[in-house]
């Protein structure tokens, strides 16, 4: 028997576990610094979106549409291989959490964004009208209330974040992607190498996105 | 619940894959007595050759004039002269390290002739001919480096091609020298040329008639040659008579000098 799916492919990939594994804990690990980065810019950059002073908003608009707007392959490319020539020499690691982070943050501030704007004006006048400063009225009236709407789609970016992070193959990274490339492309056993690395993926993706939905259908949204 | 069953939907669709996979492979000599893989493409009448576009000499299409040229495709020319009785019954598909053992195997090209170094591990894939050329692994550094050999890349990181056997075969040097080098692997030449040029490779190493496209005036090529490496053409598995017509018409070739002319004619040390 021969073809890409062989048996004896899928032994050798098998015995070669340990390689995938690495991977799968790099693509783990890159996944959650990049999503607490991404997070963190998402909030911040979110609500100066739906901030009254015009600097703050020009500032979401700007970011939002120059990350959204431009590849994620060339932003971690830049990070890479540019900032290197001025004297900026990020580990491989750094790189691929900021650039995913960055990325996303754009994903994550329009969400933050369309939650807040969902949640009526009234509460934060109302709030305003109690003697609460604008920051405090964000934090203990608005965005608890903006939350449960936001909760769905921030989980469906944390998905597609994940698979993002393959990204970083192409900047010898060590994640999971990388390491399937790395290992299938010197033998050719390409076939149980993807196969595999697909599974890994859906396995860490799945468990997310049905909870996203579970969460959608509590939210009624 | 529903997971799971998404799991084994997926797991039962790949082993579906597989059978198909094999199915399609096996390969029977018709009545006529001429094998099917040669008789297909005899009615098709066009030899489909995978090679590289981007390794001067070797496989190379100029910008300028849009044609692909080079020792490997004169070999290629000869073995559809050898099949279709013409050199230029040929179609050309370029390929890189990662695509020409996918494209062999769902049949988009009948043969590869890309400076595919032959190993035991891919000989279980694909049929390969004998050697047409042996070439070794090659460095590459910038000249302000200052290293002079392997030996100066001691702590240093190597930035090599994924599927190229340069790694093992430097990693089994550094062993013999006692040093200690890291390996960073890129799917294209010209990223790992990027990487050099911004400094997060120290070394740029392929094989070394690779290695020349990418000389520049801020690089160097070092003397030292590792572990020859012997290109073959591949073709699939199971298209066993095709396989042999390929090696004949390598064996002819070396031994009526063709290949030795080949190899001067395009200047290749």
């Amino acid at each position: 028997m021969n073809g890409p799916f062989a048996a004896f492919k899928w032994k050798a990939a098998l015995r070669d576990w340990v390689i995938f594994a690495d991977g799968l804990k790099t693509t783990i690990a890159v996944s959650m610094v990049a999503l607490a980065i991404a997070l963190i810019i998402g909030v911040i950059l979110g609500v100066f979106g739906t901030s009254h002073n015009k600097i703050l908003k020009k500032i979401n608009r700007v970011y939002v549409s120059v990350i959204q707007n431009t590849p994620l392959v060339i932003q971690v490319f830049f990070l890479y291989n540019m900032l290197p020539h001025l004297g900026i020499m990020l580990p491989v690691f750094t790189v691929g959490a900021i650039g995913v982070g960055i990325y996303h943050g754009a994903y994550i501030a329009e969400v933050v964004r369309g939650g807040i704007e969902a949640v009526p004006r009234g509460q934060m006048e109302a709030a305003i009208s109690q003697g609460f400063t604008y920051t405090e009225a964000m934090k203990h009236i608005i965005l608890p209330q903006a939350v449960k709407l936001m909760l769905p789609p921030l989980t469906n970016q944390a998905v597609s974040l994940i698979k993002n992070t393959s990204v970083m193959a192409m900047i010898a990274g060590g994640d999971l992607m990388y390491q399937a490339d790395s290992w299938s492309s010197y033998n050719l056993y390409y076939g149980p190498a993807y196969v595999i690395t697909g599974m890994l993926y859906l396995l860490l993706c799945l468990p997310l996105a049905r909870f996203a939905t579970k969460l959608e259908l509590r939210t009624g949204v | 619940m529903k997971g799971v069953k998404v799991l084994i939907l997926g797991l039962l669709m790949v082993f579906g894959l597989s059978l198909i996979g094999c199915s399609s492979s096996s390969q029977k000599a018709s009545s006529s007595g001429e094998a099917q893989d040669i008789k297909a493409i005899k009615d098709r009448g066009v030899l489909r050759v995978g090679v590289k576009v981007d390794v001067p000499k070797f496989g190379y299409r100029d910008p300028k004039t849009n044609k692909i040229d080079g020792f490997e495709i004169d070999i290629a020319r000869a073995i559809a002269k050898k099949i279709l009785g013409d050199e230029n019954k040929i179609e050309f598909q370029a390929v890189n390290a990662k695509t020409r053992g996918p494209l062999l195997d769902s049949g988009q090209v009948d043969i590869v002739a890309a400076t595919f170094t032959i190993t035991e591990e891919r000989k279980q894939s694909y049929n390969f001919s004998d050697p047409y050329f042996t070439d070794g692994v090659g460095l590459l550094v910038k000249k302000d480096s200052g290293i002079k050999d392997l030996k100066g890349l001691n702590g240093k990181k190597i930035g090599v091609a994924q599927s190229a056997t340069s790694k093992k075969a430097i990693q089994e040097e550094a062993d013999k020298l006692g040093i200690k080098v890291s390996f960073l692997e890129f799917s294209t030449y010209p990223e790992i040329k990027a990487a050099l040029d911004s400094g997060r490779i120290d070394c740029f190493s392929v094989d070394g008639a690779i290695l020349n496209g990418y000389l520049d005036g801020s690089t160097v090529i070092l003397d030292e040659r590792f572990s020859p490496q012997n290109y073959g053409i591949a073709s699939k598995k199971g298209n066993d008579a095709l396989a042999k017509l390929v090696n004949d018409t390598i064996k002819e070739m070396k031994d009526s000098g063709e290949i030795d002319n080949l190899i001067k004619k395009w200047g290749i040390k």
